[in-house]
């Protein structure tokens, strides 16, 4: 299993704080993890750099994936991620970009990822500069209106520039069956790309095409993911949405990871 | 007449907007008639977005993000009410900078209904930390207000009113303090400048009977609590008149300047619950109960506890 690491590592610090949302996390990890891995631009040593990528997890409740994947590329320290969400941490449930260097937006409330991304991609065009924005949204999140307010603004001003990620792992059908992410982002005017969100062939491939090239249409990427991805008793739309696993459960996750 | 707020704003952006490269201008499908010049001087920086109020704020936040000064622009209860959790979350949250200009608070709008009103968007931009709330009532009160605030961090909110009042603008202090527009000794009117007019039309018809003084507030926030101190020292009765909320308009702020004060009686005329209906906005203010009678009421009222 790709990033199986980064999972265990996820899974650990949600049972010692007693706080986050696993499957959520493992639906989006391999996407973080190959686009801190080898597409962002960033400088490990000044958060502000000119000439950074800007990457915002706009379902903010996959913050643990968020801080494992910046931990394993030296953003964050083993010692800050160890406190996640617990007393006095800089990192809690939802990331906070007041008090973590390297987060560029505070999420938790869905549906305000997109239009920021959005004013951040409008913002580098009005500068002159050629850095690229990524947002990660979940489908279930899309429901949000403001996801569709944007998403109009966006092809309309020619945002090449900006590239949605959305995380197709099905929690929306759950609530509103007729929903077709790549139907409907085509229609609002992008440059849509179906992935499979595992497959580091894929989504390496997907994003070679955003980050290399020009263009004038901004980009959506739709990830065809399992929530809870990686361990059996994790994977999809049950109880263990914001459930904390026993010490026993941990281990289970970590022998199905290691296998 | 006086020059209408609308144009002070539109011709404002376009001094700024030469002298700022970071300044942008942002709105939802108002005013791009009279913003026409900046869009021509500055057409990278303008941005009449689409009818997508909180999207259009959650954009401006983006944009600070990239060290742009946004100015974002539409009708009061759009810009704020409909928005506010972009307001709190991607504004305050976030420790980010806008400056929200607004039309069509209260009842600017008079004859459009309670969709287009707006009584609580003070008292909503209030409620988030470092943010700034602004009345001006004049040309030159927004132009020095805007000027002194736009670059400061938070939010700073000007409220644009359609009736700009027509005092003598030298008289009008623009630094977040009091004016007293009338001196006196008997009873304290605070007002804003939607009811400046009718304070003092008031303190002019009590004249030999109460003497009445006027304090004119164009920021609620910062709010000059101790000018309602120095006053209600002398006056000992307080009586705000505005056109905001009676739930958590400017009376709140004049109470909490009084609560330290002993022997110190307050009353308050605002806007109580909404106003289903339409006309003037004369007739929405007597509707509403701002009025000289209900003003007289309340002193009266104060001067018989």
């Amino acid at each position: 299993m790709q990033n199986s690491d980064i999972r265990i590592r996820i899974a650990e610090i949600v049972r010692s704080s007693k706080e986050g949302h696993i499957p959520s996390s493992y639906s989006v990890v391999d996407i973080i993890s190959i686009l801190y891995r080898q597409f962002l631009r960033f400088d490990s040593g000044n958060p502000h750099s000119s000439s950074r990528d800007y990457f915002v997890l706009s379902k903010g409740h996959a913050a643990a994936a968020l801080f494992a994947v910046m931990e394993s590329v030296g953003l964050i320290s083993r010692e800050v991620v160890d406190r996640y969400a617990l007393t006095g941490s800089q990192l809690g449930g939802h990331p906070d970009r007041t008090k973590v260097a390297f987060v560029e937006a505070s999420t938790g409330s869905l549906g305000h990822g997109l239009p920021m991304a959005v004013g951040m991609a409008i913002g580098l065009k009005i500068k002159g500069k050629t850095n690229r924005v990524v947002v990660l949204i979940g489908d279930g999140e899309s429901q949000e209106g403001t996801t569709w307010e944007a998403a109009l603004v966006a092809p309309n001003r020619n945002l090449g520039n900006l590239c949605v990620v959305v995380d197709w792992n099905q929690s929306g059908m759950q609530l509103n069956p007729i929903d077709n992410p790549v139907e409907k982002w085509r229609a609002f005017g992008w440059d849509v790309l179906e992935v499979d969100g595992h497959s580091e062939t894929d989504l390496g491939s997907a994003f070679e095409s955003f980050f290399k090239s020009a263009k004038s249409r901004p980009t959506a990427l739709v990830a065809r993911t399992v929530k809870g991805k990686g361990v059996s008793f994790l994977e999809g739309h049950g109880s263990w949405h914001h459930k904390i696993p026993s010490d026993a459960e941990i281990q289970q996750i970590r022998e199905e990871l290691d296998a | 007449m006086p020059e209408p707020l609308r144009k002070s704003f539109a011709d404002l952006m376009v001094l700024l907007g030469a002298e700022d490269p970071n300044l942008v201008v942002m709105v939802g499908d108002i005013s791009h008639g009279i913003l026409g010049t900046f869009r021509e001087q500055f057409p990278d920086r303008y941005f009449n977005i689409g009818i997508l109020e909180p999207t259009m704020l959650g954009i401006a936040a983006g944009m600070n993000m990239l060290g742009l000064n946004p100015v974002v622009h539409t009708i009061a209860p759009f810009l704020i009410e409909r928005s506010f959790e972009q307001l709190k979350l991607d504004f305050g949250y976030q420790e980010l900078s806008a400056n929200l200009v607004s039309v069509g608070a209260t009842f600017d709008y008079s004859q459009l209904g309670v969709s287009h009103h707006s009584y609580n968007d003070v008292s909503l931009v209030g409620s988030i930390p470092n943010s700034k709330v602004f009345l001006p009532g004049s040309k030159s009160e927004f132009y020095d207000l805007f000027q002194a605030n736009y670059r400061a961090p938070g939010l700073k909110y000007y409220r644009l009113t359609e009736s700009p009042h027509d005092l003598d603008s030298k008289t009008i202090r623009t630094d977040g303090k009091a004016t007293v527009l009338r001196e006196g000794r008997d009873l304290t009117l605070v007002c804003n400048p939607a009811t400046a007019a009718l304070c003092l039309e008031y303190a002019k018809s009590q004249s030999g009977e109460v003497d009445v003084e006027v304090l004119y507030l164009n920021s609620i926030k910062p709010f000059d609590a101790a000018a309602i101190q120095d006053s209600a020292a002398k006056t000992r009765r307080v009586l705000s008149v505005e056109e905001l909320s009676d739930w958590d308009g400017m009376h709140n702020r004049v109470l909490r300047a009084l609560q330290l004060m002993t022997g110190v009686i307050s009353g308050s005329v605002a806007v109580s619950g909404y106003v289903h209906e339409y006309g003037s906005k004369e007739d929405l203010y007597k509707y509403a109960g701002i009025t000289l009678e209900k003003i007289s009421e309340e002193a009266q009222r104060l001067a018989t506890p």
